[in-house]
């Protein structure tokens, strides 16, 4: 299948996904028990006001309806929904009604790709030598170290992490690095740990298990046999052949990487689209949640396009197949 | 004599079932040991929690509130005066309600939709293996968020909202499991004897795919575990009087410096258990599968 036509069939089944994703979204958090007023700080105030001024209330709420065109038949509203969203017109939130979902956006998703993308990469960078590592030296005391902690990295989540981190910088050696908040380079260090540690271990664990499966190879035996020295053996033919196999396992670990910038953000209180998220859902802020469901998702979506490309663009025996 | 000779070879026929093998070979992992013996642990508190716990999840002592571990708070009590010791062990039961209920449903509706896929085939084939891609693509986490917003916040609207979005990976696993069975002998001789089609799904395809079946359960209980906090610590999971562990680790960062005792435990605690989960996991799955 020609590259340029698998984009164009990756890209229409996205649409598509992201549609359905979009309107049963829209649709579940509609028809949920709870609503925008009665749930926020808005509605305490919101509260009062319906039995001081039944009237001034009833206005209140038939011009809240107008501006976000809930008076309009449902299967309108959800169409008009997913098309807007599709093209990037997010209107406002609930909350904001003066600020633009856009506005929002452009503080705050630079913050969390900066975040997520930045533990990915740098997962991979220490990941890298450490699952060559184990596989160099499989079976040592060095391997089973490495297994053992790439296995606690797996099993506790980033939120736990980063819960044992704040205890640590905050109580035990309080003042070494900050705890909360985000603008310098320094906010940035427990969080991007936090992230990391999970996704070090992904990429440790498969890293070794790619080696070792990489030297167990007839082409290597009879590199072996002609003569090749040891590290350019390793290297020419072990590491960069596993590495190919090794750009498949970023897509799933972005996935779960943004997954862990959304509780990471809302642990150390970062002001990125985690926690402008998590807050839309506290209050049933139905755009501004939705849309941030949105654009994290189409994140994760482009990083696994761009994996599958890279990775039949590295490997000609691979075949794209959409 | 002979007595002693039959009973010498039924023990060593006995030692040789299938079970009897993968739990020697799962005797050998201490790791996984140790799991097993945290989980059953875990599994005991659930089950008893409620009868040994010194205090209700409700009761709060406004006059003990913040106070640090003592003899009659031994993990010390939260803001509102709730004896984290009580909650910690209420929390193991809702944690383990949800998380093997979730699991439970997620497996069912991925052991129907991957069976049918595989032994089907054609059309129907097509459209679930697209379902579960489009589950792939997305974070079933977000997914999860909206279903709790929609169900509400309660025990059963929490289990049933991770349950509904985690039987992605369950059915893709079944299905590779079922194609690679349908070819066999094994299934042709049966079909060719005349056996329907769910027949040959429950007496001779599922018996064979148990193996890989419980490994995976035994990855998506420790899974589900950490979705359910998860939410919590956006806000979204269970509505605080109930205990869970996602509430209290979330809460916790916001005392951390004056209290630091609130975050302590329920982070050990969770961490171990997911560890241990994970350990069992990883054991089982030595066990029943040798070769891979």
């Amino acid at each position: 299948m020609g590259i340029v036509r698998f984009i164009v069939k990756r890209l229409i089944s996205m649409i598509i996904t992201i549609s359905v994703v979009l309107a049963v979204s829209f649709l579940m958090m509609h028809y949920s028990p709870n609503s925008f007023f009665s749930s926020t700080t808005l509605a305490s105030g919101m509260g009062n006001l319906q039995f001081q001024d039944p009237k001034l209330y009833q206005q209140y709420i038939t011009m809240f309806e107008n501006r976000y065109g809930m008076n309009k038949p449902i299967y309108d509203q959800v169409l008009s929904y997913v098309w807007n969203s599709l093209t990037f017109n997010f209107g406002n939130s609930f909350e904001n009604p003066t600020m633009p979902i856009m506005t929002q956006l452009k503080e705050s998703l630079p913050i969390s790709i900066e975040l997520s993308l930045g533990s990915v990469i740098l997962a991979v960078i220490i990941g890298l030598p450490l699952g060559v590592l184990a596989a160099l030296y499989r079976n040592s005391w060095i391997d089973s170290l490495l297994t053992t902690f790439s296995m606690i990295g797996q099993a506790i989540p980033a939120f736990v992490f980063a819960v044992i981190l704040v205890l640590l910088f905050g109580v035990v050696w309080p003042g070494v690095v900050p705890i909360n908040g985000w603008g310098t380079f320094a906010d940035a260090i427990l969080p991007t740990i936090a992230l990391c540690v999970g996704n070090i271990g992904v990429v440790t664990r498969y890293m070794r298990g790619s080696l070792i499966e990489s030297m167990r190879q007839d082409y290597i035996r009879t590199a072996k046999a002609k003569g090749v020295p040891y590290w350019p053996l390793v290297w020419k033919h072990g590491i960069r052949n596993s590495l190919t196999a090794m750009v498949t396992v970023i897509g799933p670990t972005f996935a779960f990487t943004v997954v862990g910038t959304v509780w990471v953000e809302n642990i150390f209180s970062i002001p990125g689209l985690g926690t402008l998220m998590s807050g839309a859902f506290v209050n049933d802020d139905i755009p501004l949640a939705i849309t941030s469901v949105f654009i994290l998702s189409l994140m994760v979506m482009g990083v696994n396009l761009l994996v599958d490309l890279s990775y039949a663009l590295m490997d000609p025996r691979v075949k794209l197949e959409a | 004599m002979a007595v002693v000779m039959t009973n010498v070879a039924a023990t060593k026929r006995k030692k040789r079932s299938q079970w009897g093998l993968a739990f020697r070979r799962y005797r050998r992992n201490k790791l996984a040991v140790f799991g097993l013996i945290w989980v059953a642990l875990f599994l005991l508190i659930g089950v008893i929690g409620p009868y040994i716990a010194p205090y209700n999840y409700q009761t709060a002592n406004f006059l003990a509130a913040n106070s640090p571990p003592s003899l009659a708070h031994i993990f010390g009590t939260d803001n509102l005066g709730h004896d984290m010791f009580s909650e910690i062990i209420w929390s193991v039961q809702n944690a383990l309600e949800i998380a093997f209920g979730a699991t439970l449903v997620s497996f069912l509706i991925g052991i129907v939709l991957g069976m049918w896929a595989g032994l089907r085939g054609g059309l129907a084939d097509l459209i679930i293996m697209r379902l579960v891609d489009s589950m792939f693509a997305i974070p079933t986490y977000f997914l999860d968020l909206i279903l709790v917003v929609s169900f509400g916040r309660g025990m059963g609207p929490i289990l049933l909202a991770i349950g509904i979005t985690g039987w992605a990976s369950y059915a893709r696993l079944i299905r590779s499991q079922v194609l690679s069975m349908r070819n066999s002998d094994m299934v042709e001789a049966a079909r060719s004897l005349g056996a329907s089609q769910t027949q040959i799904a429950w007496r001779y395809v599922l018996p064979n795919v148990m193996n890989s079946m419980v490994v995976a359960l035994a990855f998506g209980i420790p899974g589900d575990l950490t979705v359910m906090a998860g939410l919590s610590v956006v806000g979204m999971g269970l509505r605080p009087p109930l205990p869970s562990f996602g509430n209290m680790l979330a809460q916790s960062g916001v005392n951390v410096l004056g209290y630091p005792w609130l975050m302590y435990f329920p982070a050990i605690v969770f961490a171990i258990t997911l560890l241990s989960f994970l350990f069992v996991a990883d054991g089982l799955q030595e066990a029943l599968n040798p070769k891979g």
